[in-house]
């Protein structure tokens, strides 16, 4: 059985028409499957800030600015689009709505999905979540806590977990 | 040809059947440490079998599913002593060449298809009456 064209479509399109801050590659020996990368929206806690040692470097590269880089994968089973993709975070992120396992708390991808939706909206929504944490919706039951009790320090520490984990591969 | 499922969300799908206990009652298995990313480590019980020697013990084992699992099948040791043609009696690692499910490694196997098959081989003619190391001792 040929990759179905729904699937076809969707990854011309994330190559040819990428979205900004988020990249996703399928692996040459299973098409079904995404290396993917998302990059912290600017203004939140994973946004990333360079380590001090590159800020000098980053200062004279002003057109390539640091960012988070959050490595997920993506798989997309036989009744897709039927059924959400199966996303998970490989890159560790102190988050309310994710998991120590890089699973992730997010209507689209259980009840709200809907065949109507792709890859690309579900990627658009998981760095909306970035933006966005939700602590009454936790998956994360400890990091929830956290966030409610004190904000401010749970913000420090989800700057402190992107500056150490979401790092981009030097290339 | 189907979906290949890739390792990692595998073993997502087989770490949610274990949580939800929807497998048999007869064994368990999890992560052995929650926050691995990698779910490279896993542990597992067998409770033995009724009418054999192993009858209302619980043994515990340690799996590894390595970078090419399920491509390749976990590797298995027992932590609780015990004796069966299958396992090495030094350091109660199971041997794969004696073990149909891992001698014979299809994809779809998951590490409860082996938990099963070991606890039916403890039950089988052959190894339910083999005289066991006292109840609880463990290899070092």
């Amino acid at each position: 059985m040929a990759l179905p064209k729904r699937i076809v479509k969707e990854t011309e399109r994330l190559m040819s028409e990428p979205v900004p801050g988020i990249s996703a590659v399928p692996h040459e020996d299973n098409l079904r499957y995404f290396d993917v990368e998302i990059h912290g929206p600017s203004g939140s806690p994973y946004e990333g800030e360079p380590p001090d040692n590159l800020r000098l470097r980053a200062a004279n590269y002003m057109h390539t600015p640091f960012r988070g880089v959050f490595k997920l994968e993506l798989f997309l089973t036989d009744d897709y689009p039927m059924v959400p993709p199966k996303i998970r975070f490989l890159t560790k992120i102190y988050h309310p709505n994710v998991d120590k396992l890089g699973r992730i708390c997010l209507d689209v991808l259980k009840n709200n999905w809907s065949p109507a939706l792709q890859i690309r909206t579900i990627l658009l929504s998981i760095q909306a979540l970035l933006g966005a944490p939700n602590p009454d919706d936790p998956l994360a039951a400890d990091v929830a806590k956290d966030w409610k009790e004190d904000e401010n320090r749970a913000i420090a520490t989800a700057k402190e977990w992107t500056s150490k984990y979401a790092v981009p591969e030097s290339k | 040809m189907g979906a290949k499922i890739p390792r990692n969300f595998r073993l997502l799908e087989e770490l949610e059947k274990g949580e939800k206990g929807l497998g048999t009652e007869a064994c368990s298995f999890g992560l052995a440490d929650s926050s691995d990313m990698l779910m490279s480590d896993w542990n597992g019980t067998i409770l033995g079998p009724p009418h054999s020697v192993f009858e209302n013990r619980i043994y515990g084992l340690k799996m590894h599913c390595g970078e090419q699992y399920p491509d390749q099948p976990p590797t298995i040791q027992f932590i609780h002593k015990i004796i069966l043609p299958c396992v090495e009696e030094a350091d109660g690692k199971v041997i794969p060449s004696k073990l149909p499910c891992l001698a014979n490694w299809k994809r779809e196997n998951t590490m409860e298809t082996i938990l099963i098959e070991l606890r039916r081989f403890m039950a089988s003619s052959q190894c339910k009456k083999i005289p066991q190391p006292p109840e609880g001792t463990t290899y070092n």
